[in-house]
């Protein structure tokens, strides 16, 4: 073991405007003097702020008994000399043991509260994490990974590596990378406890270990800094209502020098011969339904400026198209049909839709799957991938 | 560092089995840090959710690494064991203790053991400048549902055992 001091894994901010204190990373002090600019930060912050000051510490990975009674000190201290100052600690579900920890906080002083963060992170979360989701998934990722398979290894996929896949779903992306590409490490995020325990189940049916599947919250991850070699994050970047926050964490786990990739779609450019027109109106359809609940489906050829502005160099960025032809049009049929499913069947009706729009829009997906299986059709599915190297 | 397996505990798996020179361990405060990382990592391989097993794990360990390293004597070896049951892992910490140390650990574990421990610990978040032993130890108690017990080993070391059901509390 090395005894040179590890790179700077913590920090304590404050921003004025949400008058919120935040701390994140891993504090772990042999003293409380090692984090006394930390300390200082939340005295000056616990000055500044009117009638309630929020502590977020969603993101703090580690924190030792040492560095809590510091942190705490302070701001017991202030609730006896400001009865008019009230604090509210932000912890989240996913970190057992800060929630534990700072829990207590309320029973030494009624001026103090603590709020457990989970959840309801934006408007299409709970399409998303749904059980009606898993055949959407399934079937999607059976269709695209012999086009992914080949693209992989441009993108920074190769033996040996350690990676992340985060918003994993149901985890066969994972299962497919260990089995054609046996990485070092593969970590599996999702906030899906649905989609996870399906994971964990298919991994468990086929004989499969190794995979790290973990309940996590892709926007805070409790992961540490520079690890991974590789970081994927499919189909995923779309449909969050802040893609940069989730770049910047995408960014943040990746090592130096390591790739972060995306697949995105653009479903306005799904299209199908025959019965083109009807195929065409539904899938703009999609893009707005989608973007009713603040998710945007059109992401595709975004990414490039999405990955520039987050910071990537050597940006790659390439397309390919999931078809009937590329095996048994039935495997296309099937992903049209769970689309179907969950879009005209769930988010239409709870947008309000009409009887009469949503029975124009599940036609479009009829007729999609009409020219999927059509002995002439052709029927597409267009996805754009990108990747970006994090800078050393 | 000896890394090797050792002797089963009755009914409990060993999953991992660490020895360092007590003057090692000592030599850098980051060794804490460290050696929990690397030990809730290897032991958290195969639980449902390794990450969050594996931070929970690994901050209850420090915790105990750390007391070690505060009242560590730099004679003799500190040895680390990991051992599984069910959803409990137990940790097993060997480390030279003088007579004296050991009547006081003895007390400090005897006080997390107790009825009171909530209010103590309440007591000394709210009092305390800086974690005494005993606070950690309740910290453990309550925050990780530890169970803590001492075992004499060889006349001039104890050994801590401390078993944390981390993975009924994790998922
Ligand atoms: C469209 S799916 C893509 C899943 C998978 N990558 C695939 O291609 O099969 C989006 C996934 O993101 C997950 N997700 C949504 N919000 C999340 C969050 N805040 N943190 C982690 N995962 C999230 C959902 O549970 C869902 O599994």
């Amino acid at each position: 073991m090395s005894s040179v001091n590890p790179p700077a894994r913590f920090s304590a901010e404050f921003d004025a405007n949400s008058q919120e204190f935040s701390l994140a990373g891993v504090v772990r002090p042999r003293s409380a003097d090692e984090i006394a600019t930390s300390i200082s930060t939340l005295k000056e912050a616990i000055e500044e702020v009117r009638g309630v000051l929020y502590i977020n510490v969603k993101r703090l990975i580690q924190m030792n008994n040492t560095a809590f009674h510091a942190f705490v000190r302070v701001v017991l201290d202030a609730c006896r000399a400001r009865s008019d100052l009230r604090f509210v600690i932000i912890t989240s579900s996913v970190v057992g043991w800060t929630t534990r920890m700072f829990a207590h906080l309320n029973k030494l002083d009624p001026q103090i509260t603590v709020e457990v963060y989970d959840s309801k992170f934006y408007p299409g979360q709970n399409f998303v994490e749904n059980t009606s989701f898993i055949p959407i998934l399934r079937t999607q990722t059976k269709m695209t990974w012999r086009h992914e398979r080949a693209i992989l290894p441009r993108h920074g996929m190769r033996p040996g590596i350690v990676m992340a896949d985060i918003c994993c779903g149901i985890g066969d992306f994972a299962v497919l990378v260990q089995k054609d590409f046996q990485p070092a490490r593969i970590v599996a995020l999702d906030h899906s406890r649905a989609s996870l325990a399906y994971a964990r189940d298919v991994a468990a049916g086929f004989g499969i270990s190794g995979i790290e599947y973990t309940y996590g919250d892709a926007s805070e991850m409790l992961l540490e800094g520079n690890q991974f070699d590789l970081v994927t994050c499919r189909h995923s970047l779309q449909i969050f209502n802040r893609p940069d926050v989730l770049l910047g964490e995408l960014y943040r786990i990746c090592k130096p020098g390591g790739r972060v990739y995306v697949t995105n779609e653009k479903n306005s450019h799904c299209l199908g011969e025959p019965r083109s027109q009807s195929i065409q109106w539904t899938y703009n359809e999609v893009a707005k339904l989608f973007s009713h609940f603040e998710m945007d489906v059109e992401l595709g050829p975004k990414s490039r400026r999405y990955l520039a502005d987050a910071g990537f160099e050597d940006i790659i960025v390439e397309s390919f198209m999931v078809t009937n032809l590329d095996g048994d049009p039935r495997d296309f049929a099937d992903v049209i049909m769970a689309w179907e499913d969950v879009y005209a069947g769930e988010m239409a009706v709870k947008r309000g839709d009409s009887a009469e729009f949503i029975q124009r829009f599940r036609q479009g997906f009829q007729d999609h799957i009409f020219a999927a299986l059509h002995p002439k059709g052709y029927a597409g599915w267009p996805i754009w991938v990108a990747s970006g190297r994090k800078p050393l | 560092m000896h890394v090797a397996e050792r002797e089963p505990e009755a009914d409990f798996e060993p999953l991992l089995q660490l020895e360092m020179e007590m003057g090692t361990f000592l030599s850098d405060w980051h060794h804490c840090d460290q050696l929990s990382t690397f030990v809730a990592r290897m032991i958290s391989l195969n639980r449902t959710d390794p990450v969050r097993h594996s931070n929970f794990f690994s901050s209850a360990l420090n915790e105990l690494l750390e007391v070690l390293f505060r009242g560590g004597f730099p004679d003799g070896q500190i040895g680390c064991a990991v051992y599984r049951q069910g959803p409990t892992e137990r940790v097993k910490l060997t480390f030279p203790c003088p007579p004296r140390q050991r009547h006081f650990l003895n007390e400090a574990v005897a006080k997390a053991r107790r009825g009171d421990a909530l209010a103590r610990y309440l007591d000394s978040i709210s009092t305390d400048l800086a974690p005494t032993r005993d606070a950690v130890l309740l910290d453990l108690t309550i925050n990780f549902d530890a169970l803590i017990h001492l075992e004499d080993s060889a006349p001039s070391s104890i050994t801590l055992v401390v078993d944390l059901p981390l993975e009924g509390i994790v998922t």
